[in-house]
């Protein structure tokens, strides 16, 4: 298992595997001496490995501090490929393709609503259909209306009345990836989709009210229009069923796909073809298009939670002050222009579990955020606390620009259910002036604080090592859970 | 977490440690068995199959270049089923099964949050370490569901 792998300590934040057997890359794990250990006791070093074995990657096989075995690839993996030696995996996204997070500040200070988190929180589970199965039964799209959300994205929300032009400037990618072919998405996918739409979905997906705790960068925070206790909302979720199903579909395709071009690969689940074959470009078309799903998605909840929160407070949008701070992807593959050996590329970068980085003065960051570099929000477990980062450009030279996405877990769901047992989580967070609301018995427990690592750890670890700043720390008040 | 309550039964399944996701060891007498019990450890996740009644019947056929692999497109086929209809399965027949295809009838219930437990939800079946064997006693598989 994991402890055959040799690791080679480069730094206080940097592990290197070196290159050996059939690897064509080196891997590069951005990790602390104390959650290294953690790491050898399961695979996904393996699949750090593993990776480095496909063909035409370029650079390392990249792992984030948060990084947890995944499928395939590993939670927390990044890696580039190049366009025309290179391949794209559908196990290299994941399953909830553009699962990401979004956040929101307000105008508001944590006393202002300190007696109504309670009822913030129930009425939020009202508005919002969370848990398994989730579906929205207000708002059932057609076929043609569902290739306008794959195509358009957050911007079809937003022309259908669901918040403003200006949230779409403060989105990856402006809440749409280019090239999404909504033929490329099959009938089983969209059938998925269609009362899905405006849903949480279940696991570790979730809304968050909570306040600024701590900032440690006063000027970049001040610039993202943050501050010290402020009221934020964070939102959790991705493509839902409909994403699923286009990861599905296109492994199957893909597995047919690396028999045709003869890839040996050490797992099933890293199946992929070459960037610029039919294959290949038909998947980067259906995933950009439930990618734009997500985004979508994650677009329509943040208009039930403004008006959640103009009802319960009596408060207009201008008082309230809703606005979009950012929304990141991380988990998505998208063809990005890097410095290779001094010479501009284009290559098909995967972050699986993993958050794009980008510094200050890169064309891809949205005006607003030239000076400060691209916010990358990492939520961390729900009895804690999240961070507010931005990009820099030691992660663009590094990382291709990327860093981690969350706590990563080291219970598993089995040993977090056993932990959890006898015990009410809700209370326990409750006496710590957390109020959760879980659609799922199984899934609060699933989801206990001890059930992760402690993100201010990972977190610590990209910091240090450079390849995001810290900007902000986010405690919760009060959560749904899918 | 497993599947049947005596010892020695001769099929269950067993959830097997996964940081991320669940997986599953599944065993039975026949292929066939593998199947049903890959499907009762997905259904194991997502409710308790207790409280489903077998109301409706669906009759499903799915297709796969391996057995292996079809295994995986039959229980994503039964999370199709559910994400689409809320079908959740109580009792399932294997009418026909052969490496590449599968053809089985299942009885069972509408998901109904008033009457039925909401426990997890699950993305997918995948192909990581998947296995499908026989053994001296007769058949063994290994699943992991991406949660």
């Amino acid at each position: 298992m994991g402890s055959e792998i040799k690791l080679r300590r480069l730094d206080a934040y940097r592990w290197e595997i070196p290159q050996e057997g059939a690897m064509r890359t080196r891997g590069l794990v951005y990790c602390s001496e104390e959650m290294i250990q953690a790491l050898r006791h399961d695979q996904s070093l393996q699949q750090v490995v593993n990776v480095a074995t496909l063909p035409g990657i370029v650079g390392a096989s990249l792992a984030m501090p948060d990084i947890h075995w995944g499928y395939g690839f590993p939670i927390g993996g990044v890696a580039a490929f190049d366009l025309n030696e290179g391949v794209v995996s559908p196990g290299g996204v994941g399953y909830d393709i553009n699962c990401g997070v979004r956040l929101l500040r307000t105008e508001l200070r944590r006393p202002d609503i300190a007696q109504r988190v309670q009822e913030l929180v129930d009425v939020l589970f009202t508005h919002i259909p969370s848990g398994v199965g989730s579906r929205r039964r207000d708002l059932k799209l057609d076929v043609p209306t569902l290739h306008e959300v794959l195509r358009y994205g957050a911007a079809w929300a937003v022309k259908k009345g669901f918040g403003s032009a200006d949230d779409l400037l403060h989105i990856e990618a402006g809440g749409a990836i280019p090239g999404a072919d909504p033929k490329a998405v099959s009938d089983h996918a969209l059938d998925r989709g269609k009362d899905q739409l405006g849903t949480l979905g279940s696991g570790n997906h979730f809304t968050e009210i909570g306040y600024v705790a701590e900032i440690y960068d006063e000027a970049t925070a001040r610039a993202l229009g943050i501050f010290k206790d402020q009221v934020t909302i964070i939102i959790h979720t991705g493509s839902r069923g409909l994403g699923h199903q286009v990861c599905d579909d296109y492994i199957r395709k893909l597995m047919q796909a690396t028999n045709k071009y003869g890839f040996k690969l050490p797992d099933r689940q890293l199946c992929c073809a070459p960037v610029g074959s039919p294959e290949g470009r038909e998947y980067l078309g259906a995933m950009a298009a439930a990618a734009n799903f997500a985004f979508a998605n994650r677009q329509l909840l943040t208009h039930w939670v403004r008006e959640t929160l103009q009802q319960v407070l009596g408060l207009g949008p201008r008082d309230l002050g809703l606005e979009l701070v950012y929304d990141v992807a991380h988990n998505i593959a998208k063809i990005e222009s890097h410095q290779v050996n001094g010479k501009t590329k284009k290559l098909c970068v995967h972050r699986k579990g993993a958050t794009r980085a980008f510094p200050p003065h890169h064309p891809e960051v949205p005006a607003a955020y030239q000076e400060t570099g691209q916010p990358v929000l990492i939520p961390g477990d729900m009895g804690r606390y999240s961070y507010l980062l931005v990009g820099t450009q030691r992660a663009l030279e590094e990382t291709f620009g990327s860093t981690c996405h969350g706590a990563g877990r080291i219970l598993s769901r089995h040993q977090a259910i056993k932990a959890a047992k006898g015990r009410s989580i809700e209370k326990e967070l409750a006496a710590r002036g957390i109020i959760v609301r879980g659609a799922g018995r199984g899934t609060v427990a699933e989801e206990i604080p001890e059930a992760y690592k402690d993100v201010e750890q990972v977190v610590q670890v990209v910091h240090g090592a450079g390849i995001s700043a810290k900007v902000a720390k986010l405690h919760p008040l009060g959560v749904i859970k899918g | 977490m497993t599947g049947t309550s005596k010892r020695h039964q001769s099929a269950g399944f067993r959830s097997l440690a996964h940081t991320a996701d669940v997986g599953f060891k599944l065993w039975g007498e026949t292929v066939a068995d593998i199947f049903i019990q890959g499907a009762q450890s997905l259904y194991s996740l997502m409710t308790d199959r207790r409280r489903l009644r077998a109301r409706q019947v669906q009759e499903v056929a799915v297709e796969a270049p391996d057995q292996e692999a079809l295994l995986v497109e039959w229980l994503n086929y039964l999370l199709y089923l559910y994400d689409t209809q809320g079908f959740l399965a109580r009792q399932i027949e294997i009418e026909e099964i052969s490496p590449t295809r599968l053809h089985a009838r299942l009885q069972g219930d509408t998901f109904d949050p008033r009457r039925h437990e909401v426990k997890t939800g699950v993305k997918a079946a995948t192909y990581h370490q998947l296995a499908i064997r026989p053994t001296p006693e007769g058949w063994e598989g290994h699943v992991i569901f991406d949660l």
